[in-house]
């Protein structure tokens, strides 16, 4: 039932995720941080399966973490995306698969370039402008078409995320409250209040 | 619901006069949800070899690796070259090695053989999911639209066209026979091959 | 502990001495020196590969001894050493070539066969509980990149390409000989001679069909390779194949 959106604009990428952790039809837990930053310029949003998600979460983490420790730098984004969907990918045809699905948000120090990447659980990788999972996915893609703009400053950016989070609160039924956005630019990671 | 038409996509290749050509949409979507317009499926092999990996999508990123490294291993092993027959045997061998648990793609093969006397003659091929190899002639197809795109190529395609023509062949039928298919589409890619040079063009489609 | 030959280095695994040597290699090498002579020699437009086939006694059936191998249809091998270690490596060579088959549709090229053999001999030279082959190998082949060619693989795993070469007892006057002898237009019919010739000094006892043996490789023509796989049985021409006793004759008798 967890949804997550992310865009790409001049210089960044907004990822946002919402913080509902639900049992059933119960909500558990109302302030849930379902976006991960793996390394100074990479934030990953990832749901699906309760319990998978973080026990996946974390080992890419760390994992992130000790390629930094070991060689200095950070692996940029499509070295990491190609990396962690290789992990999924791998998963898929093991004996239990974890079922997370990902929304990668990075930005190359070395080419001023935002990156964005939709990874599912089977290990599909896209590099796209904009993207979603989830029920979400249903309203905001279309949205997303019609108002994303590649060069859209981080306020419009914002402008266009909140058109997305209005839409599925007021048409989905199991429509979450709250949600977390963070930002990734040439400045590093940041959340939002929002 | 099948494997082989979660993400969709679909893929053609041509044999003209001296050329060979091949062409894929660029769509990527999860059943009826669309999700890219740029989701490549055919990868270049060597300077004249092409391979279209249409079917479910994690596949075709994991396929597009495992040929890379073993052309690559090959290349640095032989110091030489693959050749399109060969690379249609490794590709043959590599999908029939995982027989009982395969990777969801029919690949097509599109590429340049060299000939005994230094010539080059057009070369496709294709497979279904476990590596069965279909040498063809005129052309070969797979993907969510294959049976759409048969049609249209058998009514479109003749012997001998020249490049130029070729091109115009397998653009109209690609982007003709995607239409009709709900799953491939949002833009078409053409390669076209010749014995020294390729043309990569990408088409503009319906995007509905 | 052990104080023949080579002193406190001569058993156990191979091991480096001292002074940088592995004498098991080199002990590997002096039982290869001291097997019967096979040559090659690459002429313009083939190759011969041949041996000296000699039986301990006269009672023996040496038309069951085969110290040339077929691995593939383009591959031919020959050695000199032991033959039980020949044999094994004769095995290896040919599942090695089925299994390139497999993969790749077609035969190895010779350089990527030779070197999946040198790999397995040097094997041995550097894994525990075994001992380095006994035996140098001449491999002769043909293939559409290099066309053909001529190795020499040794104990140590180490191989050469050769424009014509000799290994076993009598190496080094067969070396010499063939230096002599040899130019690179040699035509295979001539490069057969001079192999016969070569074989003949330092021959022990009579040379016929029954204790010699010849391979030889030959050069398909530009027509043979466009028409591609021999119609009805669906498969290249070879173009490595064994003489026989008649075929040896015959050159014998010239």
């Amino acid at each position: 039932m967890d949804i997550s959106f992310a865009l790409t604009g001049k210089g960044y990428v907004i990822v946002a995720a919402d913080t509902t952790a639900a049992h059933s039809i119960i909500k558990v837990k109302l302030d849930e941080d379902k976006i991960k930053t793996l390394s100074p310029h990479l934030l990953m949003a990832y749901t699906g399966e309760p319990g998978d998600t973080v026990q996946f979460a974390e080992y890419i983490e760390r994992n992130i973490r000790l390629y930094q420790i070991r060689n200095i730098y950070a692996l940029r984004p499509p070295s990491a995306a190609s990396w962690i969907r290789r992990s999924l990918a791998d998963s898929l045809r093991s004996r239990k698969p974890y079922s997370v699905n990902l929304l990668l948000g990075g930005y190359d120090t070395s080419t001023h370039t935002p990156h964005l990447y939709w990874i599912d659980y089977l290990g599909t990788l896209a590099s796209v402008p904009f993207a979603a999972h989830g029920y979400g996915s249903y309203f905001a893609l279309s949205l997303l078409d019609r108002y994303h703009d590649p060069e859209a400053s981080l306020e419009e950016g914002l402008a266009t995320l909140r058109r997305c989070i209005d839409e599925v609160s007021k048409r989905l039924i199991v429509s979450p409250g709250k949600y977390k956005v963070k930002v990734v630019d040439k400045d590093g990671v940041r959340e939002l209040d929002f | 619901m099948s494997i082989m038409e979660y993400n969709g996509g679909s893929v053609i290749a041509m044999v003209g006069k001296n050329c060979v050509a091949i062409a894929s949409d660029l769509r990527l979507g999860v059943q009826s949800l669309g999700i890219a317009s740029n989701f490549q499926k055919i990868f270049p092999v060597t300077d004249r070899i092409f391979v279209g990996l249409p079917g479910l999508a994690t596949d075709v990123t994991t396929l597009h690796e495992q040929f890379r490294y073993r052309v690559n291993m090959y290349t640095i092993k032989e110091e030489r070259e693959i050749e399109p027959e060969t690379f249609a045997a490794l590709v043959s061998s590599t999908l029939y090695e995982r027989r009982f648990g395969p990777y969801f793609i029919e690949p097509v093969i599109a590429g340049m053989q060299r000939t005994p006397s230094g010539s080059y003659k057009p070369f496709i091929a294709a497979t279904d999911l476990i590596g069965c190899l279909n040498f063809a002639k005129d052309f070969v197809v797979a993907g969510t639209a294959s049976d759409k795109l048969f049609g249209v190529a058998e009514g479109l395609w003749e012997e001998d066209l020249g490049p130029e023509d070729l091109f115009e062949t397998i653009s109209q039928t690609m982007l003709n026979a995607v239409d009709r298919d709900t799953n491939s589409g949002w833009g078409v890619v053409v390669h076209l091959l010749t014995k020294d040079k390729v043309i990569t063009r990408t088409l503009k489609g319906r995007m509905d | 502990m052990a104080s023949a030959g080579g002193g406190a280095y001569s058993y156990s695994l191979t091991v480096f001495s001292p002074s940088g040597k592995l004498v098991q290699i080199e002990h590997a090498l002096a039982a290869v020196s001291q097997g019967t002579t096979s040559l090659g020699i690459k002429a313009s437009n083939g190759i011969v590969i041949a041996t000296e086939k000699k039986s301990s006694s006269i009672l023996m059936d040496d038309s069951m001894i085969e110290k040339v191998a077929v691995v593939c249809p383009n591959i031919g091998l020959v050695y000199s050493g032991m033959g039980p270690d020949f044999r094994l490596l004769v095995t290896k060579a040919r599942k090695s070539a089925q299994a390139y088959w497999k993969i790749h549709g077609e035969y190895p090229p010779t350089k990527v066969l030779t070197q999946e053999i040198a790999t397995i001999m040097q094997e041995a030279t550097q894994s525990g509980g075994v001992r380095p082959y006994g035996v140098s190998l001449l491999v002769a082949g043909w293939d559409i990149t290099r066309g053909p060619s001529l190795y020499q693989v040794d104990p140590s795993g180490s191989f050469w390409a050769w424009k014509a070469s000799a290994i076993g007892k009598n190496m080094v006057n067969a070396k010499t000989f063939l230096e002599k002898r040899y130019n690179d237009d040699i035509s295979l019919e001539d490069a057969i001679h001079t192999a016969l010739l070569t074989l003949k000094e330092g021959f022990e006892g009579q040379m016929t069909e029954k204790t010699i043996e010849i391979g030889i490789i030959t050069v398909p023509s530009l027509e043979e390779l466009e028409a591609g796989k021999v119609e009805g049985t669906g498969r290249y021409k070879p173009t490595f194949r064994k003489l026989s006793e008649e075929e040896i004759r015959d050159y014998l008798a010239l």
